[in-house]
């Protein structure tokens, strides 16, 4: 079984527009008619659960949820197949963010994150009881995007070694404020959060080699594998013995949709791991489910055959 | 159909210690009435609804009476309900708890929940560990 969890959740508002024009440019109030909206259930946990779904991958959802938008997440969940076992806060709503997408321009979507809502002491301890539960039960946990505001940065190191105790691995997928309290415990893999300033304490992931050198580093405290997404359409993967390139002929004037396509990324490579698959197999797949997200308006891919089929069109080198 | 297809897969559940107060909070917030209660390993153990807890809450006398319309106001339900918000939910719950398996057929589910006029039923698997709910309405949207 895979658990996720996604501490800070969202429903995720999508609009289309035609052209977005903001006050500053008008000067005077103006109403930008969308094209095309959508709502769905976010976080990079909540993507990977849905994703692992579509591939036909039983999993439970756990986290964090409150007030009406708490149940719009729960129901989209459930909607895809996916098990919930969120804990219920007092605090407020579950975040929204929102993404706004110009035609012709969705590689350069405009996003608005919300900050999400504290967590009061009992339910996070509430959420420790039911984790701990779900370790029985769990053979890879997923501990992804961010923490609601307030909470402590080492949380992630926590549920990382209590994961480890249980025997279950640990892939984790977060900003590198996040993931640097959480390296102690040697998640299996990680994923750092391009979308964020890139850099750990020692180090910044600006560059090719600064993003090799700190992979080093962070393999031989042991982590067994670091993906970072360099450029858009490629990522560096650093294990103990290799590094990889790897990257999709495609252009990004292709992509209709760039939200969600990280989570699918991650998803594919922990579908095929957690099925049996070498590393090789597991970054072609999870690449090429990452570029059919991104080229789709929805925020995941469905169809494992698409998948397959753009896998030709990802090139892994080993350097 | 097998109960696993058309059940809602949702955990929610709370442990034997938790307080009542606790309780009201999570069936208000998850729009539940009742709650399996699980042991440390998710094994269903117990199970609890909105109307334990306000048969707890009520006075003694209550069950003597043939209506509720001989209780002056709701100020003594109130009292009795503040003296037992701290009180564990192990006090006040069934652990003669109704329950089927994930491969049980849904004709099953919807004898129980007919004969015991039940909302919902929990669903375990062959360790008994909780792995959902089957809700009246999952049988009805199932069967259209």
């Amino acid at each position: 079984m895979i658990v996720t969890v996604t501490p800070n959740p969202s429903v995720d508002v999508t609009y289309w527009v035609d052209r977005l024009k903001i006050g500053k440019e008008t000067q005077e109030e103006y109403l930008t008619r969308a094209t095309d909206s959508s709502i769905s259930a976010g976080g990079k946990g909540i993507n990977i659960s849905i994703f692992l779904a579509r591939m036909g991958l039983e999993n439970i959802a756990m986290g964090f949820v409150g007030g009406y938008t708490g149940h719009v997440v729960l129901r989209a969940l459930r909607d895809e197949g996916v098990t919930t076992n969120f804990v219920w806060t007092g605090s407020g709503e579950t975040r929204t963010n929102l993404t706004v997408l110009e035609h012709g321009h969705e590689h350069v979507p405009i996003l608005i994150d919300g900050p999400g809502v504290a967590v009061a002491e009992s339910e996070m301890n509430r959420f420790m009881r039911r984790y701990r539960r779900m370790l029985k039960v769990a053979e890879w946990v997923v501990l992804a995007g961010s923490l609601p505001p307030q909470a402590n940065l080492a949380f992630y190191h926590e549920l990382t070694e209590l994961a480890k105790q249980a025997g279950a691995k640990v892939a984790v997928s977060a900003g590198a404020s996040c993931l640097t309290h959480c390296l102690p415990a040697a998640p299996n893999i990680i994923k750092p959060d391009i979308r964020e300033h890139l850099s750990f304490e020692w180090m910044k992931l600006r560059t090719r080699e600064e993003i090799i050198s700190a992979g080093k580093r962070i393999v031989q405290g042991g982590v067994e594998m670091m993906i970072v997404s360099h450029e858009v359409i490629g990522d560096i993967v650093i294990t103990p013995d290799s590094i990889w390139e790897i990257s999709a002929r495609v252009q990004t004037t292709q992509f209709r949709n760039l939200v969600g396509a990280d989570d699918a990324l991650l998803g594919g490579v922990i579908y095929q791991i957690y099925n049996g698959a070498g590393i090789e197999q597991a970054l072609r797949f999870g690449l090429a489910a990452g570029i059919l997200s991104a080229e789709s308006p929805e925020k995941v891919c469905m169809d494992i055959g698409q998948i397959e089929h753009e896998m030709a069109n990802v090139s892994l080198k080993r350097i | 159909m097998k109960v696993g297809e058309i059940m809602t897969r949702d955990l929610t559940s709370v442990e034997k210690d938790i307080s009542v107060k606790e309780l009201i909070f999570i069936l208000d917030n998850a729009e539940m009435s009742n709650m399996p209660i699980v042991d440390e390993e998710g094994k269903l153990i117990a199970f609890i609804s909105a109307k334990d807890v306000i048969k707890a809450a009520l006075p003694g006398y209550f069950e003597m009476l043939h209506s509720a319309s001989f209780i002056p106001d709701m100020n003594q339900f109130a009292k009795k309900l503040g003296q037992i918000a701290d009180e564990p939910v192990e006090k006040h719950m069934h652990t003669d708890v109704i329950c089927v398996e994930v491969d049980d057929d849904d004709l099953q589910a919807a004898d129980l929940i007919i004969r015991k006029n039940l909302k919902s039923l929990p669903v375990v698997d062959v360790e008994r560990r909780l792995v959902g709910v089957v809700r009246r309405i999952d049988l009805l949207h199932h069967l259209l």
